[in-house]
């Protein structure tokens, strides 16, 4: 993805982050956020299964457990992607992930190195289907 | 000077007073203190009305153009906090300006949405609904009336809209003055006060409508800044606006006690939302 335009989808999903991170100290602040808070350069790609798959406004959360190489304690990633709205255009439904689902995320990471990110793309390892947080080009009159 | 005029207009009012812009006679009748119930003329007209129906994504990709090449004439104050604003954005740091899951408000709505919304034709009424965020929503009067003369500050405003051919004119004031005027969801300023918007819907094509705005907030603006949004049509069913309740987002479906469904609030760690039943 362009910086651009992943900037942009960042953005997109970022009131849930903003308001997430302004959140911490803070009863439930709620904020709709820009994606800047997470690195558009890179991307990280984890294996994991899915523990949640909320489908909420503004933002869409998958927790995603991954179990560590050295066999250490399972690792919690939260991964934030836009509306389900937005999703339902790109072909999701509030069940395309279920927990104990099997999945390779594909992500840009919070900057501040917490297990945390914005999703590029979620594949489900048992059936190859790959889900992305966009309903494509900009035009009018998508089918 | 519409405003003036609409408001002058208000104060003629008479059964025979002629209303510049109105849709329906019947607007004639403001300031009366009664809605009156609609005829079947006042629908069939309806019918003359440009077709908008449909749901309406923003062309984002020139909300970013427009960014640039025709930012706000800011005042130099305030072109400094612009200016930080947008090294706090490239530094990871971003401004929540769409903050507490308020309304995104006018005019940063028309300006910097990434969601969609439909446009509904009533007598005397135009509604813009919005997806995302609560009660994101636009009541435009294009019944005759004018702005009331000390309108509550709101986050959407008071609008009155009037036909221009197949153009719909809006104008509208008493915004807040924490509405943000916002060239992107990280970068804008409140327009702390006396703002006033004039609007011109109307399509560019078939399936582009176009919202030329004048907005004039002299608390924050050197001048009137004109600029351009685009919306692109869609009547695929799988655009139709879904419910978005923002806070609903900070809470995950629970159970409680006594076996009842319930929101629970997501837990943060380090900023970032971890699962229900995380420690």
């Amino acid at each position: 993805m362009k910086y651009a335009s992943m900037k942009r989808w960042l953005r997109a999903a970022w009131w849930a982050a903003a308001a997430l991170a302004g959140m911490a100290a803070v009863a439930p602040a709620t904020a709709h956020h820009s994606f800047a808070m997470f690195e558009p350069t890179k991307t990280l790609t984890l294996k994991g299964t899915i523990k949640n798959f909320q489908w909420t406004n503004p933002h869409v959360i998958i927790w995603v457990l991954v179990q560590p190489e050295d066999g250490s304690a399972a690792q919690e990633w939260s991964l934030e992607t836009t509306s389900p709205g937005v999703l339902t255009r790109a072909g999701w439904t509030r069940t395309s992930l279920k927990p104990g689902d099997k999945v390779s995320v594909v992500f840009s990471p919070l900057r501040d190195g917490s297990r945390g990110g914005a999703l590029n793309s979620a594949t489900l390892l048992d059936t190859g289907q790959k889900l992305v947080p966009s309903f494509g080009k900009e035009q009018p009159g998508l089918k | 000077m519409i405003r003036t005029a609409l408001m002058a207009a208000a104060l003629a009012a008479s059964p025979l007073a002629a209303w510049p812009f109105a849709a329906a006679p019947a607007a004639a009748a403001d300031p009366s203190p009664i809605n009156a119930p609609p005829t079947a003329q006042d629908w069939q007209a309806l019918a003359k009305l440009p077709d908008w129906s449909g749901v309406w994504t923003p062309v984002i990709s020139d909300q970013e153009k427009q960014e640039k090449s025709n930012p706000p004439p800011w005042k130099p104050q305030v072109a400094k906090q612009m200016e930080h604003m947008y090294a706090e954005e490239d530094a990871g740091r971003p401004f929540p300006i769409i903050d507490h899951c308020f309304p995104t408000g006018m005019p940063s709505w028309m300006l910097i949405t990434h969601n969609a919304f439909e446009i509904l034709f009533t007598p005397g009424r135009v509604t813009i609904l919005g997806e995302g965020d609560g009660n994101r929503l636009r009541r435009i009067y294009t019944d005759g009336r004018a702005h009331p003369a000390d309108p509550d500050p709101s986050f959407h405003g008071h609008s009155i809209g009037h036909w221009d051919k197949d153009t719909l004119v809006v104008d509208t004031v008493g915004l807040l003055p924490q509405a943000y005027l916002a060239v992107n969801e990280a970068v804008g300023i409140p327009n702390n006060g006396d703002m006033h918007i004039v609007e011109r819907l109307h399509l560019l094509n078939p399936d582009t409508l176009a919202d030329d705005l004048d907005i004039s907030a002299n608390k924050v603006l050197s001048k009137t800044w004109h600029t351009t949004r685009k919306y692109y049509r869609q009547r695929a069913k799988k655009f139709d606006i879904l419910e978005g309740v923002c806070d609903q987002g900070f809470y995950s479906d629970a159970v409680d006690a006594n076996g009842n469904s319930i929101f629970a609030p997501i837990k943060f760690h380090n900023g970032v939302p971890v699962g229900p039943d995380s420690k």
